[in-house]
């Protein structure tokens, strides 16, 4: 379901920032990107077994 | 570079985009094989990128507009090396089936990071940043099919992950579509 919402989320920033105003769109696309990285800190739960 | 050029390449730029998009479709389809939640926030990294010349379209190349397909091209490269890192290990089948000998995420990762290098190539033009009058008239119709594509196929993915995911959390390892199974 977050899935759909971010794509949903990502298709309304691109019509915004092609038919709408450009403050907007960068507001948009800045609440995005925060939430994409959210979705990823969410999943990323396993252990990385490498050490360097 | 001119203005008109610089437009030019981030029409070109958005087909790249639709490329990759339309790529990940295909494979899902032709080879049955689901996205996991982190394949699909590669995919959304790619759509996102698609933004930044989307604005330089519709309002002139600006430094900014690249910033932002920048940014989202950083984040694509951090989710596919993590990905990358968690099948790296030797005797790791790894997520997926290889396409030309790498598999989807890796493939992500060079793409990422081919973007960078090329979204840094690009700004080292200033004079595209100059308008002129040949970049006075609307978008040509080679961009405006750009975008639309580029929107209409991040939009499926809205239908394609509903279907994959249903109204849950998507699952790590996904084997069926969840709304068609409640379905039948």
């Amino acid at each position: 379901m977050e899935f759909t919402a971010l794509f949903l989320a990502v298709t309304i920033v691109m019509l915004v920032a092609w038919r709408g105003p450009r403050s907007l769109a960068l507001a948009m696309y800045a609440a995005v990107l925060l939430a994409a990285v959210a979705t990823y800190l969410h999943h990323a739960t396993d252990t990385l077994k490498l050490s360097f | 570079m001119t203005q008109a050029f610089a437009i030019t390449l981030n029409a070109l730029s958005l087909y790249a985009v639709a490329l990759v998009l339309g790529a990940a479709f295909a494979a899902q389809l032709v080879l049955k094989e689901l996205p996991c939640p982190l394949c699909l926030l590669q995919r959304l990294q790619f759509a996102v990128l698609a933004i930044g010349p989307i604005l330089n379209l519709r309002f002139g190349p600006r430094s900014s507009h690249y910033a932002l397909s920048l940014l989202a091209a950083v984040a694509g490269a951090a989710f596919s090396t993590r990905q990358v890192l968690l099948h790296i290990m030797p005797g790791d089948a790894g997520y997926g089936t290889a396409l030309f000998g790498y598999h989807y995420y890796s493939w992500a990762l060079i793409g990422f990071a081919v973007a960078i290098v090329l979204l840094a190539a690009i700004l080292l033009f200033d004079r595209q940043f100059e308008p002129d009058a040949a970049t006075a008239q609307a978008a040509p119709n080679i961009a405006m099919s750009a975008v639309w594509l580029v929107i209409g196929l991040t939009g499926l993915n809205v239908v394609s992950t509903l279907l994959e995911c249903g109204f849950g959390a998507c699952a790590d390892n996904p084997t069926v579509y969840e709304l068609l199974k409640r379905g039948s």
